[in-house]
């Protein structure tokens, strides 16, 4: 009789269906974190809305929209990394991978950007010039930080994420057989790419 | 090996068209948005319908939910009707207090 008992995470079991139903489950709560926000984004901007509107100005649309750009590009390169992946061309799908790093990395200059001068400006919570706005332009501002940020944090777990996967397909852990991880990297991309799909429209375009 | 079940591999071209759909779809909403101002509120609705177009279209080709199995759009839409269901709530707790 086999006794040996091999722990889930040992490496001996491998469960590709369960490792992404997994991810997946891990998605649903991150979409209801945000969908929470969401919704205070909602009430607050029915209650405050010529406020939201002048706030809503002071934001560089054409920088979100380089932003959205960047990274509906780097969802595409992280989708065909995986396929690249299980058609066994190792060196396309790292490449591909590098290709998403570098977009996250210009997203996060591009918003290193567009926070500095709301800085300049004194708009954090917290300053000066914060502190002497009318309520709702302070609630809108206190909400694009908190949510922009939260977002922002997301995309650094994500490229870090990714970088594993690069490290796992270079060490032989991740192989065209083998490759849930670098699928999971690329659903935690997706996901960064779907809340900023709502968070670029409801924050730069509701004028 | 059960892994190898279900396995569908997404094209090149795929991801390609399904990148050209998002693109043109963002900066429809950000003419809309720009050019459209004196239409307020249609603006807004509109961009919310184009983004959850964009959503939908990265869930479906991107996260390859198209070739799941159903209970991942089952559970999908379980958390969606959630979503929705909270909103209702607070969008009545506001209309009737």
């Amino acid at each position: 009789m086999d006794h040996t008992f091999h722990l889930p995470n040992s490496g001996h079991n491998f469960d590709a269906k369960a490792s992404k139903m997994g991810m997946w489950l891990f998605l649903y709560t991150e979409l209801l974190l945000f969908g929470g926000l969401f919704l205070v984004y909602m009430v607050y901007r029915e209650l405050n809305s010529e406020a939201f509107l002048l706030a809503s100005f002071k934001l560089n649309v054409w920088m979100g929209t380089f932003n959205t750009v960047l990274l509906i590009t780097s969802s595409m390169t992280i989708a065909m990394s995986i396929t690249a992946l299980q058609k066994g061309n190792k060196i396309l799908s790292i490449r591909l991978m590098w290709i998403t790093i570098l977009a996250a990395l210009g997203f996060l200059i591009v918003k290193y950007f567009e926070w500095g001068a709301k800085f300049e400006h004194g708009l954090f919570p917290g300053m000066e010039h914060y502190q002497q706005l009318p309520t709702g332009e302070r609630l809108y501002f206190y909400l694009y930080f908190f949510m922009t940020g939260l977002h922002g944090l997301h995309v650094i777990v994500g490229a870090v994420f990714i970088m594993f996967v690069i490290r796992g397909v270079k060490k032989g852990s991740v192989t065209p057989e083998r490759y849930s991880l670098s699928e999971n990297a690329g659903l935690y991309w997706h996901l960064v790419d779907l809340i900023w799909i709502y968070l670029f429209p409801l924050f730069y375009l509701i004028h | 090996m059960s892994e190898k079940e279900n396995i569908h591999i997404s094209s090149y071209k795929e991801h390609l068209s399904t990148w050209l759909a998002l693109i043109l779809l963002t900066f429809m909403t950000v003419f809309v948005s720009v050019f459209g101002a004196e239409l307020r509120t249609l603006s807004v609705a509109t961009a919310m319908i184009i983004a959850t177009v964009k959503a939908t279209a990265v869930g479906y080709y991107f996260m390859h939910l198209k070739y799941e199995p159903k209970i991942y759009k089952i559970m999908m839409a379980t958390v969606l009707g959630l979503f929705v269901f909270f909103m209702i709530m607070i969008t009545l707790d506001y209309i009737t207090r």
